[in-house]
C-alpha cells in the first residue's frame, strides 16, 4: 500500500506538469494559468512566428545530420571495441569513448568553444560559430550513447554467424554489410532516434558553441520564457512532447519487432 | 568385381600416400594456456576423422585453425600440399558446419544455403537449381521460403550441413554436428551424415566429445586430450587396444587392476594384481622393466559372468552383485570382489526371463579370455 502511494506520489509529479502544459496550450485565454476556453489560436500564432519555425527547422536540421554522423562514428567505435579484440589502450579508448555520458554539459559546452575558437586562430576553421559547429558538438556527444547502444548489441550478437560468412567466402567489408548490419539495425535505429532526440533537447552545450544566426529551438524557448511565459511556448511545447513521444514509440517498436521475430 | 586394395580404403596404412591434410608441430597459446601444444596429425583424402574428447582439451581450437579463425602461435597446416598460414578463412578450400549452426536469422533457408555461391559470384538461376538440389540431398525440399526460427532443430541442423556442402569444399570442419539433437534424431543423422560425406566425397572432420558418435561415424578418431593427441586409430582399435589409462577411460567403460609383472616368458605373462586379489595370466609379453608398475583393462562385457563355478579356467575372480541396472539390451552388474573392488560387468540379455537370473547381493564368478584385456603401462 504505501509503495502504491509512494508511486502515484512519483507519477504526480512526473506528469502532472506535463499535462497541465499541454492542457493549457489549448487555454483561449492569454493568462497563462486561467482557463479561458478551448482554443487552437496558439498553434495558429506559433505556425504564423517566423523566428520559432525558423529555430525549429535549424533543430531539426541539427538533430538529422549530428544523428547520422553519431549512428556513423559511435557504431565504428562499438567496432572496434567489441570485434577487434585486446589492443594495447583499449581500456582507455573505452573510457574516453563513453567520458561525454557523464561530463557536465557546461564543461562539454565551454571546452568545445574554446577548442573552436583555437582551431579558428590556427588553421582558420570553422570560420565563425554556427550550424556547423553546433552540429560538431552534438554528434560528439551523441556519439557515446550510440556507441554504448549498439555496443551491448554487439555483445548478445552470436560471433559465429559472423564466421559462419567469413567461412564461405565473404571478405571483412562484406562480411558487414552482409550479416554484421542487418542484424545490429534495430540497434542502430534506436540510437539514431536517441541521438536525434538528445540534440533537439540540447540546451547548454548549444548556447555555448551557437553564432548569430544559428538559434536552436531550445534557445529560443529560453530566451522567450525569461520575458515571460507567452500560451504559444506551451502549445510548443506540446508539439515537441508529440514528436518525441513519437519517436520513444517508434524505437520501443522497432526493438519489439525484432526480439518478437529472434524469440 | 575385383576386391579393392586394402590400403585404398585404409590410405593411412600406406607410407607412400601423401597425406591430404598435414598438421606439423602446431601450438595454439591462449594467454598463459596451451590449447592446442604441439600436435602433428596426417588425414587423408575422403577420410570421416573424428577429434574426440572433453571439454577444454583442444579439439575446437584445432578445428578453427583448420578454418583460419584462430591463428597458430606456432606450427604448419597444410591442405592440399598447400600451406594455409597466411590464407584469410574467405579464401581457404574448407567449410565450417558450426556447433550452433549459425544460421542468418534474417534470410530464409534458401538465402542461407545459397550465401556462399552468392559470394562466387554465380548467376541466380544457377544459385537456385544447386539449392534446390543440395537441399533435396538433406530432405528439406520446400522449405526454401522459411525463416530459420521457423525451423524444428533437426531442420537447422541440415540447413547448416546444406550451407556448408553448398561449395563442395574440399574439407568439411563439422564442430560437434549433432550435439543439439535428441538421441533418437541423432542417431538417424549419424548414417546420413555418413551416406552424404560417402556420396560427396568430401573429408570430414568432426569434432565430438560423444565417443557413441565418433565410433559410428569416423574412419579414424584422434582422442585427444589436454592440447595433445592422446591415440589415433580405427574406433576398433582404439576401443580394443587403448594405448593408454586416458584412452581406455575416456572411449567406453573399462575395469582397471593396478599390479606388477611376476613372471615374463614370450608366451606369457603372469601379473600380480593386489587389486583383484589374483594372479592374472595374459597370453604374450609386454615391453616393461621388470617390477614396474602397470595395469591390466578390461572392458565389462568381457568378462563371464556365471553363478556355478566355472572348471579349468585361469583368470577367476569370485564377487558378490551390489547393483544391478537393467538397460533393455543388456543389463550392468556392479559385483563387489572380495579385495573391496568394484567391477563393472555387461551381459547381453539373450534370453527373456532366463531360467536362473542372477539377483543383488548373490555370489558369481567372473572369468575372461585370455587375450580378452590389454595391458597397459601408461
Amino acid at each position: 500500500m504505501f509503495f502504491r502511494i509512494l508511486s502515484v506520489f512519483g507519477f504526480f509529479f512526473l506528469y502532472a506538469p506535463i499535462a497541465a502544459l499541454v492542457f493549457y496550450s489549448f487555454n483561449a485565454s492569454k493568462l497563462v494559468t486561467v482557463w479561458g476556453g478551448f482554443s487552437t489560436k496558439w498553434y495558429g500564432e506559433l505556425f504564423g512566428d517566423p523566428q520559432i519555425l525558423g529555430a525549429a527547422w535549424i533543430s531539426l536540421k541539427i538533430a538529422f545530420i549530428s544523428a547520422s554522423i553519431s549512428v556513423v562514428l559511435g557504431t565504428l567505435a562499438a567496432l572496434i571495441m567489441v570485434r577487434f579484440g585486446r589492443f594495447k589502450g583499449r581500456t582507455l579508448f573505452s573510457g574516453m569513448i563513453t567520458a561525454p555520458l557523464v561530463m557536465p554539459e557546461v564543461i562539454t559546452g565551454l571546452s568545445l568553444l574554446m577548442l573552436f575558437i583555437s582551431l579558428q586562430g590556427l588553421i582558420g576553421w570553422p570560420v565563425g560559430r554556427g550550424l556547423s559547429t553546433i552540429v560538431i558538438a552534438h554528434s560528439t556527444f551523441g556519439l557515446a550513447f550510440v556507441a554504448v547502444i549498439v555496443q551491448s548489441r554487439l555483445v548478445d550478437m552470436d560471433k559465429d554467424i559472423e564466421e559462419a560468412a567469413s567461412d564461405l567466402g565473404a571478405r571483412p567489408v562484406r562480411v558487414f554489410f552482409d550479416i554484421t548490419l542487418p542484424m545490429i539495425l534495430p540497434a542502430l535505429v534506436s540510437a539514431w532516434l536517441l541521438a536525434f532526440t538528445l540534440s533537439l533537447d540540447d540546451l547548454v552545450i548549444a548556447s555555448f558553441v551557437a553564432g548569430p544566426g544559428a538559434s536552436t529551438l531550445p534557445m529560443v524557448i529560453f530566451s522567450k520564457v525569461r520575458l515571460g511565459v507567452s500560451p504559444d511556448i506551451n502549445a510548443l511545447a506540446t508539439i515537441m512532447i508529440g514528436i518525441v513521444g513519437l519517436g520513444i514509440f517508434c524505437a520501443t517498436l522497432v526493438m519489439l519487432r525484432k526480439s518478437s521475430r529472434e524469440g | 568385381m575385383t576386391h579393392p586394395n586394402p590400403t585404398d580404403e585404409k590410405p593411412w596404412l600406406d607410407i607412400d600416400r601423401k597425406p591430404f591434410i598435414k598438421i606439423r608441430n602446431l601450438t595454439k597459446k591462449f594467454g598463459d594456456v596451451v590449447a592446442v601444444d604441439n600436435i602433428s596429425l596426417d588425414i587423408y583424402e575422403n577420410e570421416l576423422f573424428s577429434l574426440l574428447g572433453g571439454s577444454g582439451c583442444g579439439k575446437s581450437t584445432l578445428l578453427r585453425m583448420l578454418a583460419g579463425f584462430e591463428i597458430p602461435t606456432s606450427g604448419t597446416i597444410e591442405i592440399d600440399g598447400q600451406n594455409m598460414l597466411a590464407v584469410p578463412p574467405h579464401a581457404r578450400p574448407t567449410n565450417m558446419m558450426f556447433q550452433s549452426y549459425a544460421l542468418f536469422p534474417h534470410m530464409n533457408v534458401a538465402k542461407n544455403v545459397g550465401y556462399g555461391l552468392r559470394r562466387d559470384g554465380l548467376q541466380k538461376a544457377e544459385i537456385d537449381i544447386q539449392v534446390s538440389e543440395i537441399l533435396e540431398l538433406v530432405q528439406l525440399g520446400g522449405y526454401e521460403k522459411r525463416k530459420p526460427s521457423q525451423l524444428s532443430g533437426g531442420q537447422r541442423q541440415r540447413v547448416a550441413l546444406a550451407r556448408a556442402l553448398i561449395k563442395k569444399p574440399k574439407l568439411l570442419l563439422l564442430d560437434e554436428p549433432l550435439g543439439a539433437l535428441d538421441k533418437k534424431l541423432r542417431e538417424e543423422t549419424q548414417f546420413e551424415l555418413i551416406n552424404i560425406q560417402e556420396t560427396l566425397g568430401v573429408t570430414f572432420i568432426v569434432v565430438t566429445h560423444d565417443q557413441e558418435e565418433a565410433m559410428t561415424l569416423s574412419t579414424r578418431i584422434g582422442v585427444m586430450d589436454i592440447g595433445t593427441i592422446a591415440q589415433i586409430g580405427e574406433p576398433q582399435e582404439v576401443y580394443e587396444f587403448p594405448r593408454t589409462r586416458y584412452v581406455a577411460d575416456f572411449i567406453g567403460s573399462v575395469n582397471l587392476f593396478e599390479g606388477r609383472v611376476i613372471k615374463d616368458s614370450p608366451n606369457k605373462l603372469v601379473i600380480e594384481s593386489p587389486d583383484a586379489g589374483i594372479n592374472i595370466h595374459v597370453p604374450h609379453g609386454v615391453s616393461c622393466s621388470p617390477n614396474q608398475l602397470l595395469w591390466f583393462a578390461l572392458r565389462p562385457e568381457k568378462f563371464e559372468i556365471s553363478v556355478a563355478k566355472p572348471k579349468n579356467v585361469t583368470n577367476l575372480l569370485k564377487g558378490t552383485v551390489e547393483d544391478i541396472a537393467y538397460l533393455g539390451g543388456q543389463s550392468v552388474y556392479l559385483v563387489r570382489l572380495e579385495t573391496g573392488r568394484l567391477v563393472r560387468t555387461v551381459r547381453a540379455n539373450r534370453d527373456r526371463g532366463a531360467e536362473a537370473p542372477i539377483t543383488w547381493q548373490q555370489d558369481v564368478y567372473l572369468t575372461w579370455a585370455r587375450s580378452a584385456g590389454v595391458v597397459l603401462t601408461s
